[in-house]
């Protein structure tokens, strides 16, 4: 982890290269304008240390972190949850009269264990945070939960899928478990973010040929690499789209300096992964190609003589530790939001024409903060959770004005659709892929655009095994020992993770009343909850 | 009606159930009866006019060369040979004897020009006739098909896909394709044990349960949740499930597909189009041939050339072709001078020009149009873009290539963006 006073350099020398580095690495462009000034001048001779390591990287990076301005900031500024409701209510302005009310600790206690643990709460765990009087109970619970090595395992998974979901590298050269595993290391122990992602797009995987199908994927961080196939122009438009939430397949976009992309702009970036010469094919003639010198997308350009592995590093620090790049926080904080509000505000990794910021003040000031809080993941999960946005009721909205004025309810992702199921009845590995697949969505796609099928249905609605599982499930012998209203009562709380309202008593105990034969009718009120939306959905 | 009842929801214009229509339908739901005999009622109707649009997806973008240009004797030729056709004067890569014996049936472009040179993109632009750009998602083909043609109360999907596809983009779930992944078996848990009156008792039950969801906030969640809630169930009870399986086929139709994947896939597209489908999509998978591609091609022709043949033999015989379009295409062409890559060669990514076969739906058959040079390098006549082709498949299909589509924020856009229809193609 990159903390301050961690690194100690033994040779001061080594320190003059690395701030020699810095200087190359985030002055680049005032440089190279004096340089034109004088007319042309020989390039100076690099001698940087070895840059071979992950921990050699790592440590010359961490030292450009302890520079970055933003260290002393933080100390002074504080960003809480109740600031950040009030920003968005200057920005919503007339639309706060449209605000749902907050939710019930019933539904606050489904939805922060979906979002942070990726699991149902068990109905010991709601009644007892219901009939808990302390104060802070809420904000104790996204503290306690953001610990778990569920919450860990959670949110590695999805960003796994992110970077994996639309590769098409060989699956013999990739893990995506080995990646899941380091996020889940990572997010565990608190990593920031700025760690984990230089870590990524710095790391260099090498073939060993010695062993049949080893590419290094077996080492977590190279798998980004690895999920682009180690292709220049793969990794350029990656690392644009998740760390900086850009899509480069748009021909402009309406923020300043990347308005007017250009074709030579995306080349540039994948220049910098380029081992070699990078050269750019012609538009119109494939077999015409010419040379295009790496360049970031602010502008930054490395130093000539750097060597590839170096440059990998270079790029890391453009994208986390120049103070300009504010779209690698933003990107960040878009997703976790989009994710826990259910709508960004913008479409992840879709800054294009058709995509404007809503609400810019609002989500740059969260990622000015989580930039002064060392891209501390937890203290932004904490930041949005404890908000009076996160804690309004569910609501269909039909205007793009009314965002944020409640939370979309949302659609669980297929891990957690197979989590629930599995609470019910058992593991079971091979539903466990069926339900994978047959739910698989796209992580990076906003809720609005994800879409459900008949697939799902007829699945959740005849699948065999489910079928003969639940009605053999330990929560059915249960529930046939109850008395009619308690059985209802136990059904809900188990499934649906919150109590029945009176009509859905009465709805459940009249069936239950009518129906001849009492197991059966058992089987059919779970079947009916299993099927509901609500099961699949984040309310 | 009652089926409407029972599963839809009457959502008022703010997303909200009505009290009054919640309790209409939650004493229709208990009381559903003849419910089953109405949905056979409505499958027994099958779409007897109207067309339909079979689409053989080669994934991986097969060479031109190896298929319906061949250039042997050339520097780029390579080891493929050409053999004569059933039309005189059309002459076709050796790998392919059985479509050559059905030539006066297919249309050969020769002269397809495109703009993406990558897989994802590719498959993109000749699936919606769109490139691929900003966050928009245009929709397969096959979904403005389901929408235009279809039958929005069929009891079976408008589009089938055997093999993964894109899907229905902004035109959303009532014309997304339904996948199968193994054809010639029922689709995977379509059947249950459950006896239909219980079954509707549930469904009643579950739609009582949707609208307090709804009424809770999550209207467009749950209103899209029914709608495919009602149309699995309707699946569930259609006769003509068994379209989708063929014991009743005799054998000597199910071998003369041939026995692959492929083979049996457009098996079922027959069927599917016999059933009223007007949309299917078949894909084969292999045809990205970096590496030693005349073996691979030596390896995947036959059961595209079999399958391929015999589907446009039974179309015909069945009195089908006339309404039914069969494309047989991949994403782009293959590059016309063979790469060095060791240690053997094959062909890369080209999108200069490539090469498709189409048939049917009053499309001439017997004739190549479009050409290339010598060295299979340059088009040299006719040059057909994507915009020309898709709108060639909506003449093919009857569909306006002008309308115009809307997407989720209400923004029109062209089906069709530009181009013509590609000249002679149609008799």
């Amino acid at each position: 982890m990159l903390k301050r006073g961690q690194f100690h350099y033994h040779c001061s020398h080594l320190l003059i290269l690395f701030i020699t580095l810095i200087c190359l690495i985030l002055v680049p462009i005032s440089l190279e304008a004096a340089q034109k000034k004088k007319g042309k001048k020989k390039t100076p001779a690099l001698n940087l240390p070895p840059l071979k390591t992950q921990e050699q990287k790592m440590q010359l990076l961490g030292y450009i972190r302890q520079t970055m301005p933003t260290h002393r900031i933080g100390r002074r500024i504080s960003f809480s949850s109740d600031d950040l409701d009030k920003a968005l209510e200057l920005e919503l302005g007339q639309n706060t009269q449209r605000f749902a009310k907050q939710i019930d600790d019933e539904t606050f206690v489904r939805r922060v264990y979906l979002d942070l643990t990726g699991n149902l709460p068990t109905p010991e765990t709601i009644k007892t945070f219901i009939s808990s009087r302390s104060s802070n109970k809420r904000s104790n619970l996204i503290d306690e939960l953001l610990e778990t090595e569920a919450y860990a395992r959670k949110w590695s998974r999805y960003w796994t899928s992110v970077i994996f979901y639309d590769s098409e590298a060989n699956k013999n050269r990739i893990s995506p478990k080995a990646l899941e595993d380091w996020l889940a290391e990572q997010f565990s122990k608190g990593a920031p973010w700025d760690y984990i992602t230089v870590m990524l797009i710095s790391a260099t995987p090498k073939r060993n040929k010695k062993v049949r199908n080893d590419y290094g994927q077996k080492y977590g961080p190279n798998n980004f690499v690895l999920a682009c196939e180690n292709k220049s122009t793969e990794l350029a438009s990656q690392t644009a789209r998740i760390f900086m939430g850009i899509s480069i397949k748009c021909a402009e976009c309406h923020d300043h300096p990347f308005d007017n992309w250009k074709r030579e702009q995306f080349h540039e970036l994948a220049a910098f992964f380029h081992p070699y010469t990078y050269k750019m094919p012609d538009k119109d003639d494939p077999k015409v190609k010419t040379v295009v010198k790496p360049r970031f997308l602010l502008g930054e350009k490395p130093h000539e003589k750097m060597k590839s592995d170096a440059r990998r590093v270079s790029i890391a620090a453009y994208l986390a530790y120049n103070p300009k790049n504010y779209w690698f926080a933003r990107a960040y904080v878009n997703r976790i939001w989009s994710e826990l509000i259910g709508d960004g505000f913008y479409d992840v990794d879709s800054l294009g024409p058709d995509s404007d910021v809503i609400h810019k003040p609002v989500v740059n000031r969260i990622a000015a903060n989580f930039r002064y809080k060392d891209f501390d993941p937890k203290w932004l999960f904490r930041l949005i959770m404890n908000s009076k946005v996160y804690q309004r009721d569910m609501q269909t909205i039909s205007s793009q004005s009314e965002l944020f004025t409640s939370v979309r309810p949302s659609r669980l992702r297929p891990d957690v659709v197979a989590a629930s199921v599995k609470k019910l009845i058992g593991e079971d590995k091979k539903l466990h892929k069926e339900i994978m697949q047959v739910f698989d969505m796209n992580p990076s796609l906003p809720q609005g655009a994800l879409e459900g099928s008949i697939q799902q249905a007829l699945m959740m609605m005849n699948h065999t095994t489910l079928q003969s599982k639940l009605s053999q499930s330990e929560l059915k012998k249960q529930l046939m020992k109850l008395s009619d209203q308690e059985l209802v009562d136990a059904l809900y709380l188990n499934v649906l993770a919150r109590h029945a309202t009176t009509e859905e008593v009465e709805r459940n105990l009249s069936y239950l009343k009518e129906s001849q034969s009492r197991a059966e009718a058992v089987d059919d009120l779970i079947w009916v909850l299993v099927n509901s939306t609500e099961f699949r959905t984040k309310r | 009606m009652q089926t409407d009842a029972l599963l839809h929801l009457n959502l008022n214009r703010r997303g909200n159930v009505s009290r009054r229509n919640f309790l209409q339908s939650a004493a229709l739901g208990i009381a559903g009866s003849s419910i089953l005999t109405q949905f056979q009622l409505n499958a027994a109707e099958l779409k007897k006019e109207g067309r339909s649009c079979i689409l053989v997806w080669l994934a991986g973008a097969p060479s031109q060369m190896e298929t319906w240009d061949p250039k042997p004797g050339t520097p780029n030729g390579g080891e493929t040979k050409k053999i004569s056709t059933q039309t005189p004067g059309i002459e076709i890569a050796h790998y392919w004897p059985k479509i050559a014996s059905v030539m006066n049936e297919i249309a050969l472009i020769r002269s397809m020009t495109g703009k993406e040179a990558a897989h994802e993109r590719g498959t993109y632009h000749l699936h919606t006739g769109h490139r691929m750009m900003g966050i928009e998602r245009f929709p397969h083909f096959g979904s403005v098909v389901a929408q235009e043609i279809g039958d929005p109360q069929s009891d079976i999907p408008n589009f089938v896909s055997i093999g993964q596809t894109l899907s229905s983009g902004f035109l959303g779930v009532q014309v997304a394709p339904f996948i199968i992944d193994r054809p010639g078996q029922l689709p995977a848990n379509v059947f249950n044990n459950t006896a239909d009156s219980r079954q509707q008792r549930r469904l009643a039950l579950l739609s009582q349960q949707e609208k307090d969801f709804a009424e809770a906030g999550a209207a467009s969640l749950v209103k899209e949740q029914s709608k495919l809630y009602q149309k699995a169930y309707l699946m569930m009870k259609s006769p003509r499930l068994k379209a989708f399986k063929f014991e009743d086929e005799p054998q000597a139709m199910q071998e003369a597909y041939g026995k692959s994947q492929l083979g049996q896939g457009l098996l079922v597209a027959r069927r599917l189009v016999e059933v009223g489908v007007p949309f299917v999509e078949v894909r084969s998978g292999g045809w990205d041939m970096h590496n030693s591609v005349f073996k691979n091609m030596e390896r995947r022709a036959p059961d595209v050339d079999q399958g391929l043949s015999q589907l446009l033999i039974d179309l015909k015989q069945r009195g089908l072709l006339d309404k039914t379009l069969v494309i047989c295409m991949g994403e782009f062409g293959r590059t016309p001078k063979i790469n060095a890559r060791p240690p053997v060669p094959g062909r890369d990514h080209w999108v200069r020009n490539f090469n498709l076969l189409m048939a049917g739906a009053g499309i001439k058959g017997g004739q190549a149009i479009g050409k290339t040079d010598a060295n299979g390098q340059e088009i040299v006549d006719t040059p057909v873009e994507v915009d020309d082709l898709f709108r060639s498949m909506c003449k093919a299909m009857q569909i306006d290539a002008d309308m115009e589509l809307h997407t989720p924020i209400g923004r029109p856009v062209k089906l069709v963006e530009s181009g013509e229809v590609i000249k002679g193609l149609f008799g």
